[in-house]
């Protein structure tokens, strides 16, 4: 089935324990990073204290922006592009701090030198009171829990869904059972204790009393290293992965299944990525048989 | 026909009743389905055309096979009788082919056999699938509505809902008034199932009966309408339901949402001044907005009407008409939308259906969700337990 990516409810603190990439099957098929405690990510909500954005590099037209969102748990990047217009000027609305609520895409980079930078590209983002903070936490901490007691279970070669639990949903199994084969050592009790700090944030201790652990950096040795060489810039990337997003979303709203080609383009010009890009793009994905145009003005993933 | 000395006399029996090689048969049965097809021969290239389809008379369905057919006239919903079909099995089940030998002709509805209930097996909601035919079920009316529809030229009222047994809910269109009231245990007789957007549904005829029972066993109203909410995956994982009920965050907007402009005929959504179906016509405009929503097992989208996208929005369509000078973009209303619904809470109960990208829930309720802040704090603290350990 090809339904939509589920925005795992996490914490920042397993993001930054996230560090093995995943693709699905087929070539070029959604990446997704796994995490030691269950998750399978392509797609995340957060909630947290959003720092002022600041653009990254030295244009004078920053085309990217970063800021930094902390949960009681750690902290981790959240970006926006000009591809997506709306989460960017989202991202930059206001200055100093403030509590959000962010639905984007899980990156995970890895430096020259090994280390993995977990980072989160904002699909939309906004203001939330601290009920809804609370509310939103309440659910991550249930579901954190409801994972990382299921990666228990398989670890001591358990029922994945005994019947005291019920249903366990059938994603949280595969992801649980492939975390821990990709880290077989992960500290699951050491990430109940770092997740204790949440509830006092549930029942209503002020956010200013917890001070937040910096961030660590993870060093990780990568074997065999990943080839930087023929894979495209992360801005290339991000044009394709916008396009078929959309193409996946024109196809799913149109009664054939097919997505028209117009209609894609003025979609992804709404977002930033004018005509001639988009068509560039295009013909690189259809060069490299990911996308296809079996009818004039209709495109579906090949 | 050409056969003038049948081995016996053709014995008239029921399609529950029909056996391999039990001698010559007669019968009388509606064609629930049927569908026309020309077949070439591959030995000389002719030509010849071959009628198949189901066939009911209220004990049994059973395929059928009608080589060199009348040219027309044999529709869904004639009675026809048969004498010395010849009777076939295919994959355990009875199958009928009328060839040479056998004749065919009209039939009228008396002369279909006539069923008593207690003959009719029962059934559980969970065991329809479509096609089905002949069976009872006893079940609680949760709901119903009156609808009025447009057949050809003429309007008629169909009656939409929900049953529910102890074991399922499915949905149900009567196309008579049986006076069905939501709260009342019925049985009914008669009906037959039909697969609707993916979910098998029981339809009511003028062949179906029904009769109100004591049900003191059935789930009431109440118990159905207001279930828990279950995980999305779980829907995903079924494939759909009549009435279920979720909860979880808008995360986000699928195109078309917003001002949509739809036919005046059909009501699709018209693209460019067309309608896929009637061509160029004048759009009426309409709001609607294609809600994702996700509860971290997974992720459907509720098409919601105008009325709930207005509730969400806390915008009208008439503002958004009268806005349309100021803000001619579709874009930019459609970000004041995803702005208004983004983040936001909601308890949803409809009908679910899933397909090739994912589910659909056609919502009856939506609402604000919330949770319960304290109770679950206690739950939590209980489950990472007091720091010693
Ligand atoms: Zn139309």
């Amino acid at each position: 089935m090809t339904g939509r990516e589920t925005a795992w409810r996490v914490f920042a603190r397993e993001l930054e324990a996230s560090l093995e990439p995943e693709r699905g099957t087929g070539e070029r098929a959604t990446s997704y990073v796994l995490s030691p405690f269950g998750a399978r990510m392509n797609r995340v909500l957060l909630a947290g204290t959003l720092s002022t954005a600041e653009p990254v590099g030295r244009d004078e037209t920053p085309s990217f922006w970063r800021a930094r969102l902390t949960d009681p748990t750690g902290a981790v990047a959240v970006t926006a592009g000009t591809f997506q217009p709306r989460a960017m000027e989202q991202l930059r609305a206001g200055s100093g701090s403030r509590t959000v609520l962010v639905v984007g895409k899980v990156n995970l980079y890895h430096g020259r030198d090994g280390t993995a930078y977990v980072s989160v590209r904002a699909e939309s983002l906004r203001d939330v009171t601290e009920t809804e903070e609370r509310a939103h936490y309440t659910e991550a901490l249930e579901q954190t829990l409801d994972r990382v007691d299921l990666v228990d279970r398989l670890a001591r070669g358990e029922a994945a869904a005994p019947r005291e639990v019920g249903f366990v949903p059938p994603p949280w199994v595969v992801a649980a059972a492939e975390s821990l084969r990709r880290y077989p050592s992960a500290d699951r009790l050491q990430f109940r204790r770092d997740l204790r700090p949440v509830l006092g944030r549930i029942v209503g201790v002020a956010s200013s009393a917890l001070v937040p652990p910096a961030p660590p950096s993870v060093q990780v040795r990568r074997d065999p290293a990943p080839s930087p060489s023929t894979a495209p810039t992360a801005a290339e990337r991000a044009e394709e992965s916008l396009l078929l997003e959309f193409l996946d979303q024109v196809a799913e709203a149109s009664l054939d299944a097919y997505a028209d080609r117009r209609e894609l383009l003025a979609r992804v010009g709404a977002q930033g990525l004018g005509t001639d890009r988009a068509e560039a793009v295009l013909t690189r994905l259809e060069d490299e048989g990911v996308v296809e145009e079996p009818v004039v003005g209709k495109l579906r993933r090949a | 026909m050409a056969d003038a000395s049948p081995p016996s006399e053709p014995v008239e029996v029921r399609l529950r009743d029909l056996r391999l090689g039990s001698g010559p048969v007669e019968i009388v049965a509606r064609v629930l389905r049927a569908e026309r097809r020309e077949i070439t021969r591959s030995s000389d290239g002719g030509r010849r055309s071959l009628l198949s389809g189901l066939l009911s008379d209220g004990t049994a369905t059973v395929r059928f096979t009608w080589w060199d057919p009348p040219r027309e006239g044999v529709e869904r919903g004639d009675v026809l009788r048969a004498v010395a079909p010849e009777v076939r099995e295919f994959r355990g089940r009875t199958e009928l082919s009328f060839g040479w030998k056998t004749r065919v002709g009209p039939a009228s509805e008396a002369e279909l056999p006539v069923v008593r209930p207690e003959e009719i097996p029962s059934r559980g909601l969970k065991d329809l699938t479509d096609p089905m035919e002949g069976f009872r079920v006893v079940a609680r009316v949760v709901r119903v509505a009156e609808r009025s529809v447009t057949v050809g030229d003429e309007r008629r009222v169909v009656y939409d809902g929900l049953l529910a047994d102890g074991g399922a809910t499915v949905g149900f269109s009567a196309w008579v008034d049986f006076r069905l009231r939501s709260g009342e245990a019925v049985e009914i007789v008669g009906a037959y199932v039909r697969e609707f957007r993916g979910t098998p549904q029981l339809v009511l005829d003028e062949r179906a009966s029904v009769r109100r029972v004591e049900g003191t066993d059935l789930p009431t109203p109440a118990t159905v309408l207001d279930a828990p909410p279950v995980a999305i995956a779980q829907l995903e994982d079924t494939g759909g339901a009549a009435s279920a009920s979720v909860q979880g965050v808008v995360v986000g907007l699928l195109p078309p949402s917003g001002l949509v402009y739809r036919c005046p005929r059909c009501r699709r959504s018209v693209q460019d001044g067309t309608c896929r179906e009637h061509g160029p016509v004048t759009g009426i405009p309409d709001l609607r907005a294609r809600l994702v929503l996700d509860d971290g097992t997974g992720a459907l989208t509720v098409n919601a009407d105008r009325a709930t996208t207005e509730r969400l929005w806390g915008t009208t369509l008439e503002q958004v008409l009268s806005g349309l000078r100021d803000r001619p973009d579709p874009a930019a209303w459609e970000s004041s939308l995803l702005e208004a619904v983004f983040g936001r809470r909601l308890r949803v109960r409809g009908s679910a259906t899933r397909d090739d990208f994912g589910v659909t829930l056609q919502p009856d309720t939506v609402e604000p969700a919330e949770v319960d802040l304290d109770a679950s704090a206690d739950r939590l603290s209980a489950r990472l337990g007091d720091g010693r350990r």
